[in-house]
């Protein structure tokens, strides 16, 4: 029997910890990928992922289900990933390794998408022009475009109504164009 | 409408109206629209491009990432026996957030301003220190046409009444000349 996100949530308030290790197998990849699109860093992904989710466990008790829990998780760990961010903007050489890495990697990816030079080209300015976004500009590009989450989902994880979500797009993607507008 | 604005206010929901957020007649006027302008198609197909290479970047993410240990990194973070200092550090963080941040900053403005005037009472003949006994306090009164200002000075039981007449305000009304140098 398949539980719910809400039934398991109830268990975990009444302590059973095997029920939020269910939410965590449910949601660990998603989050780690939005976490990912923020940061462009495995490591200190995968560290702020697990941070989420730890924060969201000594949280969980406080959570009334006044909205849905895959909004609320998202919620902490894009704060979190944010917060990062910034700590990542202020000290840009301790992470520039890790983020070669990713990129190597994600070339090995085996339907790469970007084949031939040109395309190659757009990638790496796409990446560059994600990097110089603003946080909220780049959360609500990766909730949008990774998650395909409504707007108004993405008003509530982050704190804005959703005409805020609307103009940040649209000057998020105004900016990514004008950026790489040789490509396009 | 001119054509231009009509164009800029089609080309400002392009976004939204690609990700089906538009109400169902602004969804249709800015197809209809899209149908008979080249200018406005050629940014819907530059946003599609856009679009779809965000999508290829950001999902593709790194290959070769494993999650089997990702519940025991969290598990590890739950089990272990957190010092004071990295709850406070905790919810310190959880309090810098913006929305608890906007609470933060006149908080610490009013606590600020009752530090530097309570230090008399803590350091007598401090230099920062705002002088309570040091009271300054002028009136303004409007008595038989004249404004009174009056200043005093505890300290030294010191009492100054400045009398002076409001030029602007005779004028208005009676028209008469008026001295508006002060008579002490």
């Amino acid at each position: 029997m398949e539980f719910s996100d809400w039934d398991l949530v109830q268990k975990c308030q009444a302590g059973e910890t095997s029920a939020f290790q269910e939410l965590v197998s449910r949601y660990q990849q998603k989050i780690f990928m939005v976490v990912l699109g923020l940061l462009r860093d495995r490591e200190d992904s995968m560290e702020v992922a697990q941070e989420a989710f730890f924060r969201a466990y000594r949280k969980i008790k406080g959570f009334k289900g006044g909205s849905s829990f895959y909004t609320w998780l998202y919620r902490i760990a894009v704060n979190m990933a944010i917060d990062a961010q910034r700590r990542q903007k202020r000290n840009p050489l301790e992470f520039r390794e890790n983020m070669d890495g990713v990129l190597e990697e994600q070339n090995e990816v085996e339907k790469d998408p970007f084949s031939n030079a040109h395309d190659k080209e757009l990638r790496a300015g796409l990446i560059a022009a994600i990097n110089d976004l603003t946080a909220e500009h780049k959360a609500v590009i990766i909730l949008r475009t990774v998650e395909g989450l409504p707007y108004r989902d993405i008003g509530e994880i982050l704190g804005c109504s959703e005409g805020t979500v609307m103009s940040r797009l649209h000057y998020a993607r105004k900016k990514l164009r004008g950026k790489l507008k040789a490509f396009l | 409408m001119t054509m231009m604005k009509r164009c800029e206010d089609i080309r400002d929901r392009i976004g939204a109206w690609m990700d089906g957020e538009l109400s169902r007649s602004g969804a249709e006027e800015v197809r209809v629209h899209l149908e008979s302008c080249p200018a406005c198609c050629e940014e819907r197909r530059q946003l599609e491009k856009l679009q779809a290479s965000l999508r290829a970047v950001l999902v593709a993410g790194p290959s070769n990432v494993s999650f089997e240990r990702f519940w025991s990194g969290v598990e590890q973070r739950i089990n272990r026996k957190r010092v004071w200092h990295e709850d406070f550090f905790g919810w310190a963080r959880d309090l810098s957030t913006p929305p608890q941040l906007a609470w933060l900053v006149p908080a610490v403005i009013i606590l600020v301003l009752m530090g530097v005037f309570s230090l008399e009472s803590f350091f007598p003949g401090s230099r920062l220190a705002v002088r309570r006994n040091n009271f300054a306090a002028v009136e303004s009164i409007d008595g038989f046409g004249r404004n009174v200002a009056v200043l005093r000075e505890n300290e030294t039981k010191t009492t100054i009444i400045w009398l002076y007449q409001n030029q602007e305000g005779e004028d208005e009304s009676t028209g008469e000349k008026t001295d508006a140098s002060p008579s002490f």
